[in-house]
């Protein structure tokens, strides 16, 4: 097991004379034994960050380090790095049990053991009955655990799992995320976990990296990401459905500060103090983010609301989502999404009052797009 | 469609088929009741369409001339030899073109050595001849033929094995890089048996070309080594071809690609779908 630390990791390809930078100056630690999880969309450099800790794609620029040695020069085989592939990678001219000892097999372990090792993780899996079938043979989610399998069997220092739930069905995929967060607590291994789904990634990793555009945007926990984002794209990114954001100017006007949404007459309310730092940053130009979750309907809350503010709004979409309804609501040309109840039966055109709490409000600088207050 | 219309369709389709049958299988035909004829029998003005008498002492008498049987066994060693160094070069030319496009010298190169292909081969015989002559184990040797072929099957084979290896996942070697292989074992434990269907394809193309091969032959060897393609026309002499002999022999001859294309059928048809559906 090993500690894992990227310093200024840069990655660029090159072809034909253009080049496409994937991952900029990145900085990430992931202590030994934890989860972690990088997240982000399709094209982030998600995959490239993950490829370059494994050995697989040459670094461009900076260092990896496993427990304070410096892997650069490593081959794959040399860094004992094991990994899940997306597309599963199962060898499809051996049986289920030879893909899974191949690993040990590499390695010079005795025969004996290796069967003793093959039967108990197929145990944990749950894949004892497949063990003398080919690849072909299986169903998406067996030839998932297959994939786990052949990475959990030896001890290596890290796990790298890539898109290892991408073609599991929802079903199946929330009993594999129980199943690997157990794997991971009964093992104590540090891993490594991309995903473009918030909700593997929340459900699993004790940090999650979110990375966007080549770089990493913020790492923390489930907590922090929701409620103090350093920036739009992370605000939008995490929560479902995303954040609502208004583009504001600030009224420093009055002895309670507000943000007037542009070219609306929807005002946001923040605290005295924190409406005073904004104005006293200088700056006139923001933009407000708001949660839907954070947006209730006036009257619906249990006992004293928090201090806050409300909009107005006429209903465009009632959208019914299971254990909840999502709203998309309509105030002076702004579009914007509300979380209410799964009873709520408000229809198209009607007007509601919203609520919130000032504390929700989050402010973001307009150019930078960086949390300010 | 009416189901009248469905039948006639179904009728002319038969009718196209048997005629295409016909127009394919005469010649095979033909050559097998040559083979059984006597000589007077096959330089009649009105020709038999059966044999009157069966001659079967016609299979025997092709080899009168010892060195007409040693000739097939050249013509093997020649055509297995290039056929084995096809596949060798190929396959590691293929693969590095698949995998590392850009280190092995990109579509420029590999178009070019496809290029090769493309000449008419009686352009370089001449060349080829002074070249091959210049060489320690000169025209007339095993050598010669199985470089010379080269030539032309190594090209085939190189971007044949390229297709395959593109078609290979990845992944695949990247897991077993991961899982401990070295480069060179990952590429012949995992990604060489995915592609073996496509590769013994290759080798019954490249090895029917060398078996089949006149033209270089007839200039090159001859005298230390003979390949069967140049026995045939031993057969005519000065006054009168013995077409009879000359079938016997090329029916003798006929018989080990098919003999091999009956064995490994089963991988041809399906190394020439490999990568056409994806799995």
């Amino acid at each position: 097991m090993a500690a894992i630390r990227l310093t200024q990791v840069n990655k660029i390809y090159r072809s034909r004379g253009h080049a496409v930078h994937a991952v900029k100056d990145l900085d990430l630690t992931v202590e030994d034994g934890e989860f972690v999880a990088i997240l982000g969309p399709s094209g982030c450099g998600k995959t490239s960050t993950l490829r370059m800790i494994v050995g697989l794609e040459d670094i461009t620029g900076g260092d990896i380090f496993f427990d304070g040695q410096r892997v650069n020069d490593l081959d794959p085989q040399a860094r004992n790095v094991a990994m899940a592939f997306e597309t599963y990678a199962l060898y499809p001219n051996f049986t289920i049990e030879e893909n899974l000892s191949f690993p040990l097999e590499v390695r010079g372990v005795p025969a004996a053991e290796r069967r003793k090792k093959v039967h108990d993780l197929a145990a944990l899996l749950r894949i004892e009955d497949i063990l003398g079938q080919k690849p072909a043979a299986l169903s998406g989610g067996q030839q998932q655990r297959v994939s786990l399998g052949r990475a959990l069997i030896r001890d290596p220092a890290v796990f790298i799992l890539d898109e290892v739930m991408s073609h599991i069905d929802a079903h199946l995929k929330f009993q594999m995320l129980f199943e690997l967060k157990r794997i991971h607590r009964e093992l104590g291994k540090t891993m490594i976990y991309v995903t473009h789904d918030q909700v593997e990634a929340l459900a699993l990793a004790d940090r999650v990296a979110v990375m966007s555009n080549a770089t990493l945007q913020q790492v923390g926990t489930r907590n922090q990401l929701y409620h103090e984002p350093v920036n739009v794209f992370v605000a939008d990114f995490i929560g479902e459905p995303p954040t609502n954001f208004f583009p504001a100017e600030l009224d420093p006007a009055g002895d309670q500060p507000v943000l007037r949404a542009k070219n609306a007459a929807l005002t946001f309310s923040v605290a005295a103090e924190r409406g005073q730092r904004l104005a006293a940053s200088g700056q006139r130009d923001f933009v407000v983010g708001l949660r839907p979750q954070n947006l209730r309907l006036d009257g619906t809350e249990v006992g004293e609301p928090p201090p806050g503010g409300t909009l107005t709004a006429e209903v465009a979409i009632n959208e019914y989502v299971g254990e909840r309804t999502v709203l998309t609501l309509v105030a002076d040309g702004h579009r914007f999404r509300a979380q209410a109840h799964a009873e709520t039966t408000l229809g198209r055109g009607e007007q509601v009052r919203l609520r919130y709490a000032s504390s929700d409000v989050m402010v973001f600088d307009a150019k930078t797009e960086a949390l300010v207050a | 469609m009416s189901e009248q219309t469905a039948r006639l369709i179904r009728t002319l389709l038969l009718i196209f088929l048997g005629l295409w049958l016909i127009l394919t299988l005469f010649p095979l035909y033909w050559q097998f009741i040559t083979a059984f004829k006597s000589a007077a029998e096959t330089n009649r003005t009105i020709p038999s369409f059966w044999p009157e008498v069966w001659h079967f002492e016609n299979l025997v008498s092709v080899f009168a001339e010892p060195t007409n049987f040693s000739a097939l066994v050249d013509s093997f060693i020649i055509a297995t030899g290039n056929t084995i160094a096809s596949l060798v070069l190929g396959s590691l030319a293929g693969y590095a073109f698949a995998r590392f496009p850009r280190q092995a010298g990109g579509e420029n190169l590999a178009f070019w050595i496809l290029s090769n292909r493309m000449f008419p081969p009686v352009a370089v015989l001449v060349p080829m001849f002074f070249l091959f002559d210049a060489m320690p184990w000169g025209t007339d040797s095993y050598l010669s033929l199985i470089i010379l072929y080269l030539v032309f099957n190594m090209p085939l084979a190189t971007w044949l094995m390229m297709v395959f290896f593109r078609d290979a996942p990845r992944e695949l070697e990247e897991a077993a890089y991961l899982d401990g292989y070295t480069p060179l074992r990952a590429f012949v434990k995992v990604t060489l048996p995915l592609v073996l269907p496509g590769m013994i394809s290759v080798a019954m193309l490249c090895w029917i070309f060398a078996w089949n091969e006149y033209l270089f032959a007839n200039l090159f060897v001859g005298t230390q080594v003979r390949t069967f393609t140049i026995v045939i026309p031993t057969f005519t002499h000065g006054s009168q071809t013995l077409w009879n002999l000359q079938m016997a022999f090329s029916m003798i001859a006929m018989l080990p690609p098919v003999a091999l294309f009956i064995l490994l059928r089963r991988y041809m048809v399906r190394g020439l779908s490999l990568g056409v559906v994806k799995g």
